[in-house]
């Protein structure tokens, strides 16, 4: 371990906390289409029966907003879960390097010691550690899937919309202003899936 | 690497004073440690920070098997004193750490468990290191709530803490006090800045004018002896502490 590994663990800390932000961005977003929803069932209720599959279809909406916002609590809970794990590798990278440098400045039996713990230390705690981000990647990564065959099942569901909106008679123009919004709002959660699938937390303290 | 040197001997009984870091960064203060050993049994006192244990570390193992340290005393909270001590656990799980009951929930902040740590009562107790019987001795609000000294009455040394500490600038730090009224100006604004209570200062000097001290040895600066070791008490006993000068 070289004394670079505690500025990694400071980026680990910082991926982190980007990831977070991004969470919140997309929970904001599901929020916003929440609202829009809710407006667009009022909107097919004043247009009437020629409206109907599109009142049915911002329910559907609705419903897909708060699951996405559900998904995107537990994704935080699980993030701020690995702090816990990503602080104690600070911890441990800081007592490691102060080791290290003794062993650097010592010789006869201190450095004999030192080795042997160090050792120890690399094939015990370091090998545990990288199994416990290997899990959260992994935790994260089926996470952010399942989330992106929810927001694909959006996408597809404003669309649908876009199609009804078609047949809503005198309403049909806002209508379509609606499910366009629908459409823009779905792209960006999209986006900030994609980003947050590009997040990987890394195993620093070997 | 910091120089460690043997300043009492009696057989396997030995005290030594870990002093002086070239390597050192200026922006941390300067630190002494003793390690006492008797057969083969050792206790570290005040160990130091996180940044000077390898320097520490080193120094020790030139000339004692780092090994056999099983006790560790830290007689405050303060960073320059236990910050390092996750690394002697991480070194050996089993240390034990005797420390002021009053400090037992803060400094495991700093790492270990309930089992690392021996609480000492207010009123002091011994420390059997060895065949050795060293006491804690009270030493409250000088400067800590929940501090000891530690005196060892077979090779009178009094282990003082930041008491008896000075400052000391390059050129005049010697591992031992040779002037006292030169090195004392080291160690006056230290001590009226520091030492929060005149009465737990009163308390101490007429406490430890009852001791045998051939070596009184701070945390901080030279270490006095002989008849140096008198005239410290009486210059702190009437030194004004616990204001803020101007
Ligand atoms: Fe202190
Ligand atoms: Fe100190």
């Amino acid at each position: 371990m070289t004394s670079g590994e505690g500025r990694d663990s400071g980026r680990e800390l910082r991926r982190i906390v980007r990831i977070n932000e991004e969470i919140k961005t997309v929970v904001k977003t599901a929020y916003r289409i929440n609202l829009m929803a809710m407006n667009a069932i009022f909107l097919a209720k004043r247009a009437g029966q020629s409206a109907l599959g599109f009142g049915v279809l911002s329910n559907e909406l609705r419903r897909f907003a708060t699951e996405l916002e559900q998904q995107m609590i537990a994704l935080g809970q699980a993030t701020s879960g690995s702090v816990v794990t990503v602080t104690a590798m600070v911890k441990e990278a800081h007592v490691v390097r102060m080791l290290e440098r003794a062993r650097a400045e010592c010789d006869g039996r201190g450095r004999d010691a030192l080795d042997a713990l160090l050792r120890r230390h690399r094939e015990t705690t370091l090998t545990d550690r990288r199994d416990q981000v290997a899990a959260l990647n992994r935790n994260l990564a089926m996470m952010i899937e399942s989330t992106a065959r929810l927001v694909e099942m959006g996408g597809v569901l404003a669309r649908s919309a876009k199609i009804e909106a078609a047949y809503g008679g005198g309403f049909s123009q806002s209508l379509k202003q609606v499910s366009s919004d629908f459409e823009g709002t779905i792209g960006e959660i999209r986006k900030s899936l994609d980003s947050l699938g590009k997040f990987r937390l890394r195993e620093f303290a070997a | 690497m910091k120089t460690m040197r043997v300043i009492y001997e009696d057989g396997g009984h030995k005290w030594h004073a870990i002093v002086r870091d070239p390597n050192r960064p200026h922006y941390l203060i300067d630190t002494n440690e003793y390690l006492v050993v008797a057969g083969d049994d050792a206790i570290l006192v005040d160990p130091g920070g996180s940044e000077v244990f390898p320097a520490v570390f080193s120094a020790l193992s030139t000339q004692f098997d780092p090994r056999k340290i099983g006790k560790l005393f830290a007689s405050h909270q303060d960073p320059d004193i236990i910050s390092s001590l996750s690394m002697w656990i991480e070194f050996n799980p089993d240390i034990k750490c005797y420390l002021s009951w009053l400090w037992s929930s803060f400094v495991p902040h700093f790492g270990g468990t309930k089992e690392t740590f021996i609480d000492i009562p207010d009123k002091g107790m011994d420390i059997v290191v060895g065949g050795q019987r060293l006491q804690a001795i009270p030493a409250h609000y000088l400067h800590s709530s929940g501090n000891f000294h530690l005196y060892d009455p077979k090779a009178k040394i009094l282990f003082s803490g930041d008491v008896g500490a000075a400052l000391l600038p390059a050129g005049e730090d010697g591992m031992f006090v040779e002037n006292f009224d030169r090195h004392i100006r080291h160690a006056e604004a230290f001590h009226r800045r520091w030492m929060g209570s005149e009465r737990a200062k009163r308390d101490w000097c007429s406490r430890v004018s009852q001791l045998d001290i051939d070596m009184l040895c701070p945390q901080h600066g030279a270490i006095y002896r002989g008849a140096d070791v008198k005239r410290f008490i009486d210059w702190f006993a009437h030194l004004d502490v616990g204001v803020i000068h101007g």
